[in-house]
């Protein structure tokens, strides 16, 4: 079990019991998630019309190593959801996943969401980036640069990007393309559906810097590994 | 021997708010300016960032950014007849420690006070009379500050607009604003920038108020709705809600700091120098006694410094001003027994505590989602907002649902009746632990002739030098009125819905063992006449007039509200005073 995954079983386990509402439970009140149903609509689509996820995103939730789809495997369910939602509405917009959002109903989108938190997916062999360049993302990730006001990228993100679930993504293991492109997009203003605070440090980072984190977050293909080589610092 | 170092024009004893805010003022009127910090420099990157910050235990629990009490603990008794011992560990009060000082760990809280507050006595006996104000408590000290609010209102403004200060303005220039508190002193303008969203809390808080015909508003917060750039160029951000601000720094440039506001220009100032690690032992006097002529410090390495200086500002924590006048013999200490001497009369603190209202368990308050001034509130209470005639106590208290995150260690509400510890106790949390609202009731404590700050005879700090000796305990007039409130409040609790609430009030003793508030005020405070005040209207200690003592040790009294703001207000109107007459004809701004 990654440390990520030990981290959604622990939320799931202590918050559940205390009553925090999630997105998932608030929007289909008195219906599970049902993770199954999930997986069917990844391998063969809906009959309204969305086409089956695993086209792009593979069964298993990795996509592929071209990184033009994100890694959704064991991703934060209300995070899925969200942004399901938000392509739905036009909150996040993309030519691709608006119209595949919009075939999808509320169950639809809870279950799927179900289904990719619970994959347990490799990491794809990737070409090693350049070491220099995945120095200098750690730094940032890990540090901030003080001298233009960036704080560091796990704040939000947890150690070594595990994500905070519910509400933040993971990036460890995200490719470096695609992180690389989201943030270009909360540069320019072409995503916007949270806080502001993404496309401020967004604007912060230089081309360079952005291809640093994405880099550096692309590597870190185990939480667990590195939070046991960072005890053993 | 202490090394005499090359003369500056200005020193300032500890490099927090007040002390960053004299500097860039002074350096930027081309004075040679020396900033001396006890602690060590510290910065939003990469002092503030995770994984190291959001550590409860090490910051709220064990206090690491508080000053070093191994070093210079503060001493406390209840009253004269008992014997001071040392604080030894930090709980009701905490000082700051390090660059930026108490300034880094505060909440964001960000009130201005009322136009009563600055001519306390005189408005009190104007509106209630001499005969009241006696039988409120013959030993309360209270007085006018020398100064109105209608001169800080541009002082207030522009601090405001420094800090980014988040909220809703309830009366500008005397129109009244819906939204806004109706009660609040007139303002130029609106706030630099928007309310904080309202948190689940302080919905039904002011479902709640309103219901019982009270007027909720959003608490005003320097914790940033928006990105903001303030006046001197500086980016702040938008609060993520992360619960780690009380007792902690900000990872993300959203709440409002020395280093967040000041520090990144005044470093950069060719006429600015920090020295952290520097401990000022001593102002040095002249042989008259009536002018400074610098400072002694001890740097981290233990080395005695002689720094000359022509004007020295004192800009530590207002316990540590109060302390460092002590120490250099500024000004006469005040003698409880005549009732004679200054430095050290009318300390006061802050009346706080109030309900806990446990809800049923179908109401999700999500308390971890919060920031440190996210509160919905009541100005109803506060000070003399309400008629005091037939009750027997001045001042008040603003009531208001500010929780500031539900921190696993310190956050565990139970009801009364459940066990202190074990099985029942554990399911009693988990049981209450998201469906608990605690209500702040959050007001004035009046000063009294009984409580006073001076050194202690017994006990020394790391340098041999006496510690500061406080004895304390809170007035009856502030227990009448908290208690009075108390049972409002109560009232309250339960028109939101709550099962169980429980009473607040704050009840004597005073202990030092329990967290209610770090603001410790008075002790050096302004006012017209030297005989009842150690600094005038502009700060200007009476006696040695090219030393100010900047802070909230001026204030005469506590206000209802977190006083930050109105220090802010107060040290820009000092520091114009100074900058455009101190330093074209240096001598005192008010003749004694």
């Amino acid at each position: 079990m990654t440390f990520r995954r030990l981290l959604l079983a622990g939320a799931a386990a202590v918050l559940g019991p205390l009553g925090v509402i999630t997105l998932v439970q608030a929007q289909s009140a008195g219906r599970q998630p049902d993770a199954k149903h999930g997986a069917v609509i990844v391998a063969q689509g809906t009959a309204a019309g969305a086409p089956p996820c695993a086209q792009c995103h593979a069964f298993n939730g990795v996509s592929d190593a071209s990184g033009a789809f994100p890694r959704l495997a064991g991703q934060s369910a209300y995070y899925l959801t969200k942004q399901l939602r938000d392509f739905a509405s036009g909150e996040r917009a993309n030519a691709l996943m608006s119209p595949i959002a919009k075939a999808l109903s509320p169950g639809d989108i809870a279950d799927v969401s179900a289904y990719f938190v619970g994959v347990n997916a490799p990491f794809l062999p990737l070409k090693a980036s350049d070491a220099a360049l995945v120095k200098h993302g750690q730094e940032l990730a890990k540090v901030g640069g003080a001298e233009r006001r960036i704080q560091n990228c796990d704040n939000c993100h947890g150690p070594a990007g595990a994500g905070e679930p519910p509400t933040i993504p993971y990036l460890a293991g995200q490719y470096a393309h695609y992180i690389a492109f989201t943030l270009q997009m909360w540069r320019q203003g072409f995503r916007k559906n949270s806080l502001n605070t993404m496309g401020v440090i967004a604007n912060k980072l230089d081309d360079e810097e952005i291809a640093a984190v994405a880099a550096y977050y692309q590597q870190v293909q185990s939480t667990l590994e590195t939070v046991e080589s960072q005890a053993k610092d | 021997m202490a090394e005499t170092l090359k003369p500056v024009d200005v020193v300032t004893i500890g490099v927090g708010l007040t002390g960053s805010m004299a500097a860039l003022e002074m350096a930027q009127s081309g004075l040679k300016v020396v900033g001396l910090e006890r602690g060590a420099p510290r910065f939003t990157v990469p002092d503030f960032q995770s994984p190291a910050i959001h550590d409860e235990l090490r910051f709220s629990i064990r206090k690491a950014m508080m000053q070093d009490n191994v070093k210079v603990a503060v001493t406390f008794r209840n009253n004269s007849n008992e014997t001071a011992l040392p604080i030894r560990r930090w709980e009701s009060f905490l000082p700051g420690q390090g660059l930026g000082g108490s300034f880094v760990h505060w909440n964001g809280q960000s009130f201005r006070a009322q136009v009563a507050d600055f001519v306390w006595r005189s408005h009190t006996i104007q509106r209630y009379g001499q005969k009241f104000l006696d039988a409120c408590g013959p030993e309360l000290t209270i007085q006018d500050w020398g100064v109105t609010y209608d001169e800080l209102e541009p002082y207030y403004d522009r601090f405001e607009y420094l800090c980014g200060v988040s909220g809703k303005a309830g009366n500008i220039k005397g129109q009244i604003q819906p939204g806004g508190n109706p009660f609040e002193a007139p303002r130029s303008r609106e706030y630099p920038n928007p309310p904080l969203k309202e948190t689940y809390f302080g919905a039904i808080f002011r479902k709640g108020a309103e219901s019982l015909g009270y007027h909720p508003y959003p608490q005003p917060s320097s914790n940033l709705s928006r990105p903001y750039t303030n006046p001197l160029g500086l980016k702040l951000e938008q609060c993520v809600f992360c619960g780690f601000c009380e007792r902690d720094a900000c990872e993300h440039y959203a709440k409002a700091s020395p280093q967040t506001i000041i520090l990144p220009v005044l470093l950069k100032n060719p006429n600015y120098e920090l020295r952290t690690s520097c401990e000022v032992l001593r102002i040095n006097l002249d042989s008259a006694g009536k002018k400074a002529t610098g400072v002694t410090y001890v740097d981290g390495a233990g080395r005695e410094f002689e720094q000359p200086a022509e004007i020295v500002f004192i800009t530590a924590f207002p316990l540590n001003n109060v302390r460092t006048l002590l120490l250099s013999g500024i000004g006469k200490p005040y003698d409880p027994r005549s009732g004679e001497g200054v430095v050290g009369r009318n300390y006061s603190y802050q009346t706080t505590g109030g309900p806990t209202v446990f809800m049923d368990e179908s109401v999700n308050i999500n308390p971890f989602m919060s920031s440190g001034a996210p509160g919905t509130m009541i100005d109803d209470f506060s000070g003399d907002n309400f008629d005091h005639s037939k009750l027997g106590f001045i001042g008040g208290q603003y009531v208001g649902s500010i929780m500031t995150g539900g921190r696993p260690i310190e956050f565990h509400p139970t009801p009364p009746g459940t066990p202190p510890w074990g099985l029942e106790w554990k399911r009693a949390v988990a049981r209450h632990y998201n469906h608990t609202i605690l209500i702040q009731q959050h007001g004035t404590s009046m000063p009294s002739r009984l409580n006073y700050l001076d050194l202690d005879p017994t006990y020394k700090d790391a340098w041999g030098q006496p510690l500061l000796r406080m004895t304390f305990d809170f007035p009856e007039n502030d227990i009448r009125m908290s208690q009075y409130i108390a049972d409002k409040v109560v009232e309250i609790g339960r028109a939101m819905g709550g099962k169980i609430v429980v009473r607040g009030g704050t009840k004597r003793p005073y202990t030092t063992t329990v967290y209610q508030s770090t603001h410790n005020c008075g002790g050096a405070v302004m006012g017209d006449d030297p005989k009842t005040s150690v600094v005038n209207r502009y700060l200007q200690c009476w006696d040695v007039p090219n030393v100010f003592s900047l802070g909230a040790s001026s204030f005469p009294h506590n206000i209802t509200y977190n006083y930050t703001i109105t220090i802010g207000a107060v040290t820009y109107w000092a520091l114009d005073a100074i900058k455009n007459k101190y330093l074209k004809s240096p001598g005192p701004l008010v003749p004694a």
